[in-house]
């Protein structure tokens, strides 16, 4: 029973950091309707970069800091050299993508090496839970991940560009006519996903590994989350993710890891047979 | 000349190329790219399926390394598990690949555009993970490799074999032609052209009369058939079979070379997956971190030529014939057609 707690629990920290990718997954996918195939790139380049400022500063707070605004420019740069010039083909963003993934993929194999590290979580120690020790740094990455979901729910309904970004998704002409820059928003749009992923990479780096593959695993599951959810519908991208790795987590304490992935591959593919358009299609109309 | 006949002028080329590819590669290059010639004939028909369904029908199939892999497992699995002979096994391969994408087809169809790209990724990697973890089987992380059983043997002293290289060669480009021969008929067939009206509107599609489940499913199940055979070839090719091809990457490899090479166009995915099999052949020696310029280029391809190189050469043609056309209408009388 300890196992299925202690696993379960682990599946719903995993859950919020993959929701907090998956959202930046969605925005971009929503809003400029890229199929970004590099996302679990961003990811795995965040957690690289919160291992650089570590390697330096000896301080792994900072990278909670300087991280996201790294991946905030970098997005910028590769939404402005990428993405711009194919805008609104999606057939196409997945190759321009895929070529993106494989240049940050490489490059970091190049920079950082390919022996994967593992981090030292910047807080140790247990704490009694549910009766049993839980590791201080999990709960902690849940709470962050939280937290940035939130502030990014409140930035999306609360802000200007916000604002923007949800009339140029509903009606891009419209939203040009009434003098939304659209371009800047498709830009801003697109650094936040690079951000969001980035900062996921910097939370989850303590958890997983350092490794320049980590992407590959991470982002298979981001998309179900996205589509699961219903595309566009950011709350239930944030109930999909956590409810598959949890399921996922509970799945592993009775069989191996891999049993679990097929069994919630499996689950996955059920919900789109009897629910194509996402669990809470219902709730949206 | 017309747009036409420089089409076929350039399909003959590269035929006769093909036919003589066993001679004039070690002339001008180097042995070694025979193999890689083949090679790049067998992962070709993996883009083709792709194409298929994506350029001709307008389904994007995330999941076609799935067929692939099956047609690997059944060759490798027939000839080092079962006892079968060539054959047998090839024919295992492919009727298993051709069964799975029957069966991930009539449930993968009903849905459409990003939901069908996401529950092909979702069945391909089920069979992944199952490849991997059904070790007495499948060989798991390891693979499974196996002798090769001879072709056709006569007596006791005379076999055909894939082990003589000519032979083998030969072997892929009768299959690997007979399967592009294969989608041109089925192209240039009323089918062809019911793929093409469900791809440009299926609303329309299905308003006219035309059932568009029927022949997605149909497209679907030609391109498992497609993708197996290519399976089905490269485990012979390399007398080995792993899950390490099932995974999602293979498919988004085949998605890309069929959108470089120009979707919608039949030889295209050739184009592609020979770009960037040369490629990678050709900078991997000159340099360790090559795919990082391999993926420069794959973007500077979409965004300079995003119809692809199969674009790119009708433009060029067309461009040409209209050139000769302005030139044999100026009537200067010098007779060039």
């Amino acid at each position: 029973m300890e196992l299925v707690i202690a696993l379960g629990m682990n599946g719903i920290v995993w859950g919020l950091i993959i929701a907090l990718i998956a959202l930046g997954l969605s925005i971009i996918f929503g809003l400029l309707d890229i199929i970004n195939i590099a996302h679990g790139d961003f990811f795995m380049v965040g957690t690289v970069m919160a291992w650089f400022v570590f390697e330096t500063t000896g301080n792994y707070w900072l990278a909670f800091a300087i991280v996201p605004v790294l991946g905030f420019a970098l997005g910028a740069l590769i939404e402005y050299t990428v993405i711009q010039p194919i805008k609104n083909a999606a057939a196409l963003s997945i190759v321009a993508t895929f070529g993106l993934s494989i240049i940050l993929q490489e490059g970091v194999r190049a920079t950082y090496g390919a022996a994967p590290t593992r981090l030292t979580a910047p807080i140790e120690g247990t704490l009694p839970l549910f009766g049993l020790e839980y590791e201080i740094y999990r709960l902690f990455a849940a709470l962050v991940s939280i937290a940035a979901i939130g502030c990014f729910f409140l930035f999306l309904h609360r802000t200007k560009l916000g604002t923007w970004m949800r009339a140029v998704r509903f009606d891009p002409e419209t939203a040009t006519a009434m003098g939304i820059p659209a371009r800047r928003v498709y830009l801003v749009t697109f650094a936040i996903g690079f951000a969001m992923a980035a900062l996921g990479g910097v939370v989850a780096g303590p958890i997983t590994t350092v490794d320049f593959q980590a992407g590959v695993d991470v982002l298979p599951f981001c998309f179900m989350a996205v589509i699961i959810g219903g595309l566009g519908n950011m709350g239930g991208t944030v109930a999909a993710a956590v409810m598959l790795a949890f399921f996922e987590g509970v799945m592993a304490s009775f069989t191996d890891p891999t049993m679990a992935r097929i069994g919630s591959l499996c689950l996955m593919s059920l919900v789109l047979m009897v629910r194509p358009h996402g669990i809470f299609s219902g709730a949206t109309r | 000349m017309t747009a036409a006949a420089i089409n076929r002028l350039g399909l003959a080329v590269f035929a006769l190329f093909t036919l003589a590819a066993p001679w004039l590669l070690p002339l001008v290059v180097d042995g070694f790219w025979v193999d890689i010639y083949s090679e790049m004939l067998i992962w070709s028909l993996l883009a083709a399926s792709v194409n298929l369904l994506f350029g001709y029908v307008g389904l994007l199939s995330f999941g076609q390394a799935l067929f692939f892999g099956m047609g690997m497992y059944g060759v490798a699995i027939g000839v080092a598990k079962l006892g079968l002979g060539f054959w047998p096994a090839f024919g295992l391969g492919v009727v298993l690949a051709t069964a799975m994408a029957a069966v991930a087809g009539a449930l993968a169809v009903r849905l459409t555009w990003h939901y069908f790209a996401i529950i092909t990724v979702v069945f391909s990697l089920i069979f992944y993970f199952t490849a991997l973890s059904w070790k007495p089987l499948t060989g798991g992380d390891d693979g499974l490799s196996f002798s090769m059983p001879p072709m056709l043997a006569l007596g006791d002293d005379w076999e055909l074999s894939l082990t003589d290289s000519t032979v083998q060669y030969y072997f892929i480009i009768l299959v690997v032609g007979a399967c592009y021969a294969l989608m041109g008929v089925i192209l240039k067939s009323p089918l062809g052209w019911a793929f093409r009206t469900v791809r440009e509107n299926a609303t329309r599609a299905s308003l006219i009369g035309l059932n568009v489940y029927l022949i997605r499913l149909t497209a679907f199940i030609a391109a498992g058939f497609i993708a197996g055979v290519a399976g089905a070839l490269f485990a012979f090719f390399g007398r080995y079979a792993s899950a390490s091809y099932m995974f999602y990457h293979v498919s988004g490899e085949a998605v890309v070379w069929a959108i470089i090479g120009g979707a919608g166009t039949l030889l295209g995915p050739v184009v592609g997956t020979s770009l960037l099999i040369v490629l990678r052949e050709e900078l991997s020696h000159a340099w360790e971190h090559y795919l990082i310029l391999v993926g420069v280029i794959v973007i500077l391809v979409v965004i300079f030529a995003p119809r692809g190189l199969g674009g790119v050469w009708h433009a060029l043609v067309r461009r040409v014939a209209r050139a000769a056309d302005e030139d044999a209408g100026g009537g200067d009388g010098e007779g060039r057609s």
